[in-house]
Protein backbone atom coordinates (compact mmCIF):
# COMPACT_ATOMS: atom_id res chain seq x y z
CA UNK A 1 0.00 0.00 0.00
CA UNK A 2 3.01 2.72 0.79
CA UNK A 3 5.52 2.85 -1.71
CA UNK A 4 8.76 4.05 -1.27
CA UNK A 5 8.39 7.93 -2.40
CA UNK A 6 10.35 8.67 -5.57
CA UNK A 7 10.06 11.47 -7.37
CA UNK A 8 6.97 10.11 -9.55
CA UNK A 9 3.51 11.76 -9.00
CA UNK A 10 1.88 10.79 -5.02
CA UNK A 11 -1.38 9.75 -7.08
CA UNK A 12 -0.66 6.52 -9.39
CA UNK A 13 -2.94 6.73 -12.41
CA UNK A 14 -4.68 3.96 -11.41
CA UNK A 15 -6.31 5.68 -8.33
CA UNK A 16 -6.74 8.43 -10.40
CA UNK A 17 -8.81 6.30 -12.31
CA UNK A 18 -11.44 5.29 -9.09
CA UNK A 19 -12.69 9.09 -8.80
CA UNK A 20 -16.12 9.22 -9.20
CA UNK A 21 -16.45 5.36 -8.48
CA UNK A 22 -17.77 3.36 -5.55
CA UNK A 23 -14.75 2.72 -2.72
CA UNK A 24 -17.00 0.07 -0.97
CA UNK A 25 -19.90 -2.28 -1.49
CA UNK A 26 -23.14 -0.29 -0.33
CA UNK A 27 -24.07 -0.73 2.95
CA UNK A 28 -27.53 -0.86 4.88
CA UNK A 29 -28.13 -0.72 8.32
CA UNK A 30 -31.15 -0.20 10.49
CA UNK A 31 -31.03 2.82 13.40
CA UNK A 32 -31.94 1.41 16.48
CA UNK A 33 -32.72 3.58 19.77
CA UNK A 34 -29.75 1.61 21.95
CA UNK A 35 -26.93 2.02 19.46
CA UNK A 36 -28.54 5.56 18.36
CA UNK A 37 -28.98 6.53 22.42
CA UNK A 38 -25.46 5.00 23.46
CA UNK A 39 -24.01 6.78 21.08
CA UNK A 40 -25.52 9.87 21.85
CA UNK A 41 -24.29 9.58 26.02
CA UNK A 42 -20.59 8.75 24.66
CA UNK A 43 -20.62 12.26 22.91
CA UNK A 44 -22.50 13.68 26.02
CA UNK A 45 -25.53 14.97 23.84
CA UNK A 46 -28.49 14.16 25.87
CA UNK A 47 -30.84 16.36 23.68
CA UNK A 48 -34.50 14.89 25.08
CA UNK A 49 -35.60 14.37 21.65
CA UNK A 50 -33.07 11.36 21.07
CA UNK A 51 -34.73 9.63 24.42
CA UNK A 52 -38.22 10.86 25.03
CA UNK A 53 -40.87 10.38 22.36
CA UNK A 54 -42.78 13.02 23.68
CA UNK A 55 -39.78 15.34 23.57
CA UNK A 56 -39.28 14.71 19.86
CA UNK A 57 -42.89 14.65 18.95
CA UNK A 58 -43.59 18.23 20.63
CA UNK A 59 -40.89 19.13 18.55
CA UNK A 60 -42.63 17.99 15.32
CA UNK A 61 -40.94 14.37 15.09
CA UNK A 62 -42.51 11.00 14.04
CA UNK A 63 -40.72 8.84 16.55
CA UNK A 64 -37.16 9.32 18.20
CA UNK A 65 -34.48 11.22 16.28
CA UNK A 66 -30.92 9.87 15.83
CA UNK A 67 -28.31 12.47 16.65
CA UNK A 68 -26.92 14.25 13.57
CA UNK A 69 -23.81 12.52 12.20
CA UNK A 70 -24.84 9.54 14.32
CA UNK A 71 -25.89 7.84 10.55
CA UNK A 72 -22.48 7.43 9.24
CA UNK A 73 -20.92 5.01 12.33
CA UNK A 74 -24.34 3.23 12.13
CA UNK A 75 -23.13 1.72 8.97
CA UNK A 76 -19.70 0.47 10.19
CA UNK A 77 -19.54 -3.16 9.31
CA UNK A 78 -17.16 -5.00 11.42
CA UNK A 79 -14.61 -7.08 10.97
CA UNK A 80 -12.92 -10.24 12.62
CA UNK A 81 -9.62 -9.08 14.81
CA UNK A 82 -7.19 -10.74 12.93
CA UNK A 83 -8.04 -7.78 10.28
CA UNK A 84 -7.20 -5.47 12.48
CA UNK A 85 -3.89 -3.37 11.68
CA UNK A 86 -0.94 -2.90 14.61
CA UNK A 87 -2.83 1.03 14.17
CA UNK A 88 -5.70 -0.47 15.31
CA UNK A 89 -7.70 0.11 12.08
CA UNK A 90 -8.93 -2.47 9.69
CA UNK A 91 -7.02 -3.49 7.34
CA UNK A 92 -8.68 -2.77 3.48
CA UNK A 93 -10.08 0.65 5.12
CA UNK A 94 -7.80 2.23 2.28
CA UNK A 95 -8.35 0.24 -1.20
CA UNK A 96 -6.52 2.65 -3.08
CA UNK A 97 -2.68 3.11 -3.97
CA UNK A 98 -0.92 6.45 -2.85
CA UNK A 99 2.87 6.85 -2.20
CA UNK A 100 2.62 8.53 1.06
CA UNK A 101 3.44 7.42 4.52
CA UNK A 102 0.76 8.53 6.41
CA UNK A 103 -2.75 9.82 6.43
CA UNK A 104 -4.93 12.03 8.44
CA UNK A 105 -8.25 13.13 8.91
CA UNK A 106 -8.46 16.59 7.16
CA UNK A 107 -12.24 17.60 8.65
CA UNK A 108 -15.57 16.64 7.08
CA UNK A 109 -18.99 18.61 5.61
CA UNK A 110 -22.34 17.11 6.23
CA UNK A 111 -25.70 18.24 4.09
CA UNK A 112 -28.49 17.27 6.74
CA UNK A 113 -31.89 17.00 4.17
CA UNK A 114 -33.97 15.08 6.41
CA UNK A 115 -34.03 13.90 9.97
CA UNK A 116 -33.10 10.28 10.79
CA UNK A 117 -35.42 8.25 12.22
CA UNK A 118 -35.07 5.28 14.92
CA UNK A 119 -36.76 2.72 12.76
CA UNK A 120 -35.13 3.36 9.72
CA UNK A 121 -33.24 1.52 7.01
CA UNK A 122 -30.22 3.76 5.82
CA UNK A 123 -28.44 2.67 2.70
CA UNK A 124 -25.29 4.23 2.38
CA UNK A 125 -22.74 4.66 -0.88
CA UNK A 126 -19.49 6.23 -0.59
CA UNK A 127 -17.93 7.20 -3.44
CA UNK A 128 -14.60 8.48 -4.53
CA UNK A 129 -15.12 12.25 -4.77
CA UNK A 130 -12.05 13.78 -5.83
CA UNK A 131 -8.54 13.25 -5.37
CA UNK A 132 -5.82 16.01 -5.61
CA UNK A 133 -2.20 16.75 -5.48
CA UNK A 134 -1.54 20.18 -3.91
CA UNK A 135 1.63 21.85 -3.06
CA UNK A 136 1.81 22.81 1.09
CA UNK A 137 4.53 24.36 3.11
CA UNK A 138 5.98 20.81 4.48
CA UNK A 139 6.13 19.44 1.12
CA UNK A 140 3.06 18.17 -1.46
CA UNK A 141 0.37 16.15 -0.21
CA UNK A 142 -2.72 14.42 -1.71
CA UNK A 143 -6.19 15.53 -0.35
CA UNK A 144 -9.40 12.65 -0.75
CA UNK A 145 -12.67 13.26 -0.68
CA UNK A 146 -14.52 10.43 0.05
CA UNK A 147 -18.42 11.41 -0.44
CA UNK A 148 -21.11 9.43 1.30
CA UNK A 149 -25.08 9.12 0.67
CA UNK A 150 -27.31 7.80 3.11
CA UNK A 151 -30.54 7.20 1.68
CA UNK A 152 -33.81 5.77 4.00
CA UNK A 153 -36.57 2.85 3.01
CA UNK A 154 -38.43 5.65 1.43
CA UNK A 155 -35.66 6.06 -0.85
CA UNK A 156 -34.88 9.67 0.22
CA UNK A 157 -31.67 11.16 0.37
CA UNK A 158 -31.22 12.03 4.37
CA UNK A 159 -27.96 12.67 4.81
CA UNK A 160 -24.72 13.47 2.57
CA UNK A 161 -21.13 13.31 3.92
CA UNK A 162 -17.79 14.29 2.83
CA UNK A 163 -14.67 13.14 4.73
CA UNK A 164 -11.41 14.84 3.27
CA UNK A 165 -8.59 13.01 4.30
CA UNK A 166 -4.96 14.46 3.98
CA UNK A 167 -2.30 12.05 2.87
CA UNK A 168 1.92 12.59 2.35
CA UNK B 1 -36.91 22.14 32.74
CA UNK B 2 -38.20 22.60 28.71
CA UNK B 3 -35.79 23.17 26.30
CA UNK B 4 -34.81 26.95 24.81
CA UNK B 5 -36.42 28.06 21.50
CA UNK B 6 -34.36 30.32 19.37
CA UNK B 7 -36.56 32.30 16.72
CA UNK B 8 -35.51 34.06 13.47
CA UNK B 9 -36.57 36.64 15.58
CA UNK B 10 -34.01 36.59 18.11
CA UNK B 11 -31.32 36.82 15.97
CA UNK B 12 -29.43 39.43 13.64
CA UNK B 13 -25.64 39.39 11.95
CA UNK B 14 -22.83 39.86 14.27
CA UNK B 15 -24.97 38.17 17.42
CA UNK B 16 -22.94 35.88 19.36
CA UNK B 17 -24.01 32.63 20.67
CA UNK B 18 -23.14 31.71 24.09
CA UNK B 19 -19.52 30.28 24.78
CA UNK B 20 -19.69 26.14 25.70
CA UNK B 21 -17.17 24.61 27.60
CA UNK B 22 -16.00 20.69 27.79
CA UNK B 23 -13.33 18.97 29.10
CA UNK B 24 -13.26 15.21 27.64
CA UNK B 25 -12.47 12.45 30.26
CA UNK B 26 -10.70 9.17 28.99
CA UNK B 27 -13.07 6.97 29.74
CA UNK B 28 -15.07 9.28 27.95
CA UNK B 29 -12.81 8.30 24.62
CA UNK B 30 -13.09 4.70 25.26
CA UNK B 31 -16.77 5.05 25.29
CA UNK B 32 -16.72 6.71 21.99
CA UNK B 33 -14.54 4.41 20.21
CA UNK B 34 -16.94 1.97 21.46
CA UNK B 35 -20.02 3.19 20.49
CA UNK B 36 -18.37 4.23 16.95
CA UNK B 37 -17.30 0.67 17.02
CA UNK B 38 -13.82 2.51 16.26
CA UNK B 39 -10.27 0.53 17.41
CA UNK B 40 -8.09 3.08 16.14
CA UNK B 41 -4.99 2.97 19.07
CA UNK B 42 -4.72 6.47 18.97
CA UNK B 43 -7.88 7.19 21.24
CA UNK B 44 -7.23 4.76 23.46
CA UNK B 45 -3.38 3.63 23.55
CA UNK B 46 -1.18 6.42 25.11
CA UNK B 47 2.18 4.28 24.00
CA UNK B 48 1.27 3.91 20.88
CA UNK B 49 -0.21 7.37 20.56
CA UNK B 50 3.70 8.86 21.57
CA UNK B 51 5.49 6.41 18.85
CA UNK B 52 3.10 7.66 16.33
CA UNK B 53 4.17 11.28 17.40
CA UNK B 54 1.47 12.56 19.23
CA UNK B 55 2.07 13.93 22.87
CA UNK B 56 -1.05 12.29 24.32
CA UNK B 57 -4.37 9.93 22.93
CA UNK B 58 -6.16 12.43 20.71
CA UNK B 59 -9.90 13.11 21.01
CA UNK B 60 -11.46 11.88 17.92
CA UNK B 61 -12.21 14.04 14.77
CA UNK B 62 -15.40 13.27 14.11
CA UNK B 63 -16.41 13.22 18.05
CA UNK B 64 -15.18 17.25 17.73
CA UNK B 65 -17.07 17.13 14.92
CA UNK B 66 -20.74 16.38 16.99
CA UNK B 67 -19.68 18.66 19.57
CA UNK B 68 -19.74 21.45 17.15
CA UNK B 69 -22.55 19.51 15.85
CA UNK B 70 -24.76 20.09 19.20
CA UNK B 71 -22.90 23.17 19.88
CA UNK B 72 -25.62 24.43 17.47
CA UNK B 73 -28.17 22.24 18.02
CA UNK B 74 -28.73 22.74 21.73
CA UNK B 75 -28.70 26.53 20.79
CA UNK B 76 -30.86 26.74 17.96
CA UNK B 77 -33.50 24.63 20.20
CA UNK B 78 -35.82 21.34 19.31
CA UNK B 79 -37.87 23.50 16.48
CA UNK B 80 -34.79 24.37 14.18
CA UNK B 81 -33.27 22.32 11.85
CA UNK B 82 -29.86 21.86 11.41
CA UNK B 83 -28.94 21.91 7.26
CA UNK B 84 -24.94 21.43 6.94
CA UNK B 85 -21.60 22.05 9.30
CA UNK B 86 -18.91 21.63 7.82
CA UNK B 87 -15.38 21.15 9.95
CA UNK B 88 -11.68 21.12 9.37
CA UNK B 89 -9.33 19.50 11.19
CA UNK B 90 -6.68 22.16 12.30
CA UNK B 91 -4.76 20.73 15.33
CA UNK B 92 -5.19 18.30 17.91
CA UNK B 93 -7.25 17.89 21.04
CA UNK B 94 -6.23 15.90 23.76
CA UNK B 95 -8.47 14.51 26.84
CA UNK B 96 -8.72 16.24 30.34
CA UNK B 97 -8.26 19.94 29.16
CA UNK B 98 -11.03 22.58 28.38
CA UNK B 99 -12.11 23.18 24.84
CA UNK B 100 -13.85 26.08 24.05
CA UNK B 101 -16.80 26.20 21.43
CA UNK B 102 -17.69 29.88 20.48
CA UNK B 103 -19.91 30.77 17.81
CA UNK B 104 -21.03 33.75 16.18
CA UNK B 105 -24.12 34.51 12.96
CA UNK B 106 -22.39 35.92 9.93
CA UNK B 107 -25.78 35.75 7.60
CA UNK B 108 -29.46 35.20 7.58
CA UNK B 109 -31.38 34.43 4.40
CA UNK B 110 -34.78 34.04 4.70
CA UNK B 111 -35.04 31.57 7.83
CA UNK B 112 -31.48 29.94 7.28
CA UNK B 113 -29.35 31.56 9.44
CA UNK B 114 -25.02 30.71 9.39
CA UNK B 115 -22.78 30.89 11.56
CA UNK B 116 -19.18 30.47 12.08
CA UNK B 117 -18.01 28.49 14.89
CA UNK B 118 -14.72 27.70 16.83
CA UNK B 119 -13.37 24.73 19.42
CA UNK B 120 -10.23 26.35 20.79
CA UNK B 121 -7.77 25.65 23.27
CA UNK B 122 -8.02 27.99 26.65
CA UNK B 123 -5.32 30.22 24.62
CA UNK B 124 -7.29 30.93 21.92
CA UNK B 125 -5.35 28.74 19.69
CA UNK B 126 -7.96 27.22 17.06
CA UNK B 127 -8.26 23.78 16.60
CA UNK B 128 -11.39 23.28 14.70
CA UNK B 129 -13.28 26.03 12.69
CA UNK B 130 -16.53 25.23 11.49
CA UNK B 131 -19.25 26.26 9.48
CA UNK B 132 -22.99 25.86 10.04
CA UNK B 133 -26.29 26.58 8.92
CA UNK B 134 -29.82 26.11 10.23
CA UNK B 135 -33.28 26.93 9.47
CA UNK B 136 -35.59 28.97 12.75
CA UNK B 137 -38.92 28.42 13.25
CA UNK B 138 -40.54 32.14 13.51
CA UNK B 139 -42.53 33.62 16.44
CA UNK B 140 -45.83 32.74 16.69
Amino acid sequence: MQDQPTDESLVPDETRALVGTLVAEPVRAEITAKESQRYAQAVGDLDPVYFDIDAASAAGHPTLVAPPTFVTHAVVVGLPLDRIRTDGLFTGAMPMRLRVQRTMFGGEEWDFDAPVYVGDTITAETRLASIDEKAGSKGPFVRIVRETTFTNQHGDVVARSRQIGIAR
Amino acid sequence: MSPTQVHLEDVAVGAVLPRVVRNASRVQLFLYSAATWNPHRIHYDVDYARFEGHEDVLVHGPLQGAWLTQYVTSWAGPRARLLSVQWQNRASAFPERDLHFDGRVTAVDGDVVTLEITEADPDGRVLMPATATVRLPRRG
